[in-house]
């Protein structure tokens, strides 16, 4: 125990002298939590839109309000011509479109079929969605207020509704995300090269002769680590409630057991790229050659219910993946671990695989 | 087995599958006796080392250290010698202290007492004043020093030195050596490697290790009469040529250059001048001073390298 709690000071100082490490530990959360929490928002709120009204009613104003008060158009632009309004989408100044044809109010009062033309940017697939959907709902509640459509002629009151995020924010998705994202990136980077370091700096041939067992030297250079992982979560997980208000629903001692169970799987990937590596840089890109699939194909930015079969597989076999739905599974739907014992257990037993098959490597190195 | 030997080693020997690093050594060494391990790079040196030292298992053959089994209580053998390395394995980025200190929990010292040695250390080694300085900012010498003084913190009486003085200025390795030596006076037994002729005639025993083999042990006198024949220090010129001619007079052994003059080391001494001279002339090098000079290490080593 002594000899462990003599590493664990060594290796703060370490870190404490390793300005380089150190700013890595404390800058990459820090940015990471300004891109995501500000800067990468995908809402679609307030999209620019063109208005071309041919019809001067007080009807088609109060659809315009309508769709103004949604929060989702702002009508920017009022044009005179269906050309201008194409040109105002072509150029990228508007999203979107709307056309009022000159009879609009005439043909819904006189009860007739009328028409209105919606124009939507689809370059962007995931926004025009959303404002599509939008649209329809604002027409269809617009439809409602002015008592268009009689009750019955609608026989089935459907109503959708958004759970856990109704307001479809990013960073409600994306925040608590970035907890398990800072821990695969920077948790095994940092292992890797603070063990391999003693290899490089040729410090594990001082160590091999002292009577220092190889358990003690691992758990010992992992503590720190651990943490300094959990300090990351912990940071995360207030800034996300504290700064950007997302809302908590789930246990937060739950929270952090598993995030714990989640950290010690990334400390295993950076212990075997340790028992792979010659040199910190080596470790680096080891470490790297983990973390990229995991930022691609964990689900962390792209949905994987859309990926083809054989990405989604692969993605399975990603810790991020699974932590990634505890993660948002609490946060966001107040899961408890009746809900999310099967992450948990996957979890775990790479935990299991990779802490002992490194360990069993490490050793072997010693020798 | 007597209670002053240190360590013992019988037929040690150690494979690399087909390569044979060490091949059966045998010596003893006592408590204060300073042993100096010879041998060119890849001679085995390391090897030796890293057996004694616990970390390496040998094939064959029996070793004790401070009374314990090489192969059954390599732990044992951890825990009583200290151990300086070639390279400076100590960490950079710590202090003299916070190294001392690292060093001093894992060995088992706590509080009081590892405080009191870690004085002690300092000062026996000089460093008080660097107590506070990063290891990475000293000077050669004074890394090295912090090495041997990581390695004596303990108290261990048996140390393992790899090259202590490779690459370290002279004024620095003669303090060095004074320290070993006051550490021999204590009883400390030290295991030296090295390449200089000159330390390994600073050391009270020695032996010359080449392909894994001992070819020859003893103290460094002993050693110096091994050295078959006469040796002539020769000033002539060009010395080059002249060394070429000579290598092939009867009764000649070998031949090393020093500095302007020639080391010869002959077999048959009646009447070797008189023929150097006659074949100086025919050849056209001239031959300023011949005086037969007594048998150095330098000598040996080149006697064995030749056979």
């Amino acid at each position: 125990m002594k000899n462990i709690s003599a590493i664990v000071r060594k290796e703060f100082l370490h870190i404490i002298r390793d300005s380089r490490t150190l700013i890595l530990i404390i800058l990459m959360p820090l940015i990471q939590l300004i891109m995501y929490g500000y800067g990468i928002n995908t809402d679609v709120k307030h999209l620019a839109t063109a208005l071309y009204n041919e019809d001067y009613s007080s009807l088609s104003r109060r659809l315009v309000e309508s769709f103004e008060q949604s929060a989702y158009f702002d009508m920017k632009y009022h044009v005179r011509s269906f050309e201008e309004l194409r040109h105002f989408i072509d150029r990228g100044d508007a999203k979107a479109g709307l056309h009022i044809p000159s009879n609009f109010a005439k043909d819904v009062l006189a009860g007739r079929q009328a028409q209105l033309q919606l124009i939507i940017d689809g370059t962007d697939s995931n926004p025009a969605n959303v404002a599509l959907n939008t649209a329809q709902a604002v027409v269809a509640a617009f439809m409602q207020k002015e008592t268009l459509v009689p009750a019955q002629v609608a026989p089935i009151d459907f109503r959708p509704r958004m759970w856990y995020n109704p307001d479809l924010k990013t960073t409600f998705f994306m925040i608590p995300g970035l907890v398990g994202l800072l821990i695969q990136f920077l948790i095994p980077m940092i292992t890797a090269s603070a063990i391999v370091r003693e290899k490089e700096r040729g410090n594990i041939e001082q160590l091999l002769v002292t009577p220092i067992k190889s358990h003690e030297l691992i758990i010992g250079k992992i503590i720190p680590y651990i943490c300094i992982g959990m300090m990351i979560a912990l940071l995360v997980i207030s800034t996300a409630h504290f700064l950007f208000q997302v809302p908590i629903r789930g246990n937060l001692f739950l929270l952090f057991s598993l995030t714990l169970l989640f950290l010690i799987v990334c400390l295993g990937i950076g212990l075997f790229a340790s028992t792979v590596a010659q040199n910190q840089q080596q470790a680096a890109q080891i470490v790297m050659f983990f973390a990229m699939p995991s930022i691609l194909l964990s689900g962390f930015i792209f949905p994987r219910e859309g990926m083809p079969v054989i990405i989604y597989q692969i993605g399975n076999v990603i810790p991020l993946t699974h932590f990634l739905k505890i993660v948002r599974g609490i946060v966001l739907k107040g899961l408890g671990i009746g809900d999310l014992w099967p992450q948990a257990t996957i979890l775990f037993c790479i935990a299991f695989v990779i802490l002992s098959s490194s360990i069993l490597k490490f050793q072997k190195r010693l020798r | 087995m007597s209670s002053d030997i240190a360590i013992e080693v019988n037929n040690l020997t150690r494979h690399f599958g087909e390569l044979v690093a060490v091949d059966a050594i045998t010596f003893a060494i006592r408590y204060g006796e300073i042993f100096g391990y010879l041998g060119a790079n890849g001679a085995g040196k390391s090897t030796t080392i890293r057996m004694l030292c616990g970390i390496l298992a040998p094939t064959s053959g029996t070793g004790t250290i401070a009374g314990f089994d090489v192969v059954r209580n390599p732990e044992d053998i951890k825990k009583s010698i200290g151990y300086v390395s070639q390279r400076f394995s100590l960490y950079d980025d710590l202090t003299v202290k916070e190294n001392l200190s690292f060093f001093g929990q894992i060995y088992g010292l706590r509080n009081a007492d590892l405080k009191n040695r870690m004085r002690a250390t300092l000062q026996t080694t000089g460093l008080d004043r660097w107590t506070n300085t990063l290891a990475g900012v000293l000077s050669g010498g004074w890394k090295q020093r912090l090495a041997v003084a990581n390695a004596i913190l303990h108290k261990p009486r048996i140390i393992f030195l790899d090259e202590p003085t490779a690459g370290i200025d002279p004024v620095s390795r003669r303090t060095l050596w004074e320290l070993f030596y006051q550490l021999a006076d204590e009883g400390v037994t030290l295991f030296v490697t090295t390449h200089y002729m000159e330390e390994a005639e600073r050391c009270h025993q020695i032996a010359v290790l080449s392909r894994g083999k001992i070819l020859s042990k003893g103290s460094p006198d002993s050693l110096r009469k091994k050295v078959p024949g006469k040796i002539f220090e020769v000033n002539c010129r060009p010395l080059m040529k002249a060394s070429r001619v000579f290598r092939k007079m009867r009764g000649v052994n070998g031949i090393m250059a020093y500095g302007t003059n020639l080391h010869v080391n002959v077999s048959d001494d009646s009447d070797f001048e008189k023929t150097m001279y006659r074949i100086a002339e025919k050849e056209d090098v001239a031959i300023l001073a011949v005086r037969p000079i007594s048998a150095s290490l330098e000598d040996l080593f080149a006697t064995i390298s030749e056979e």
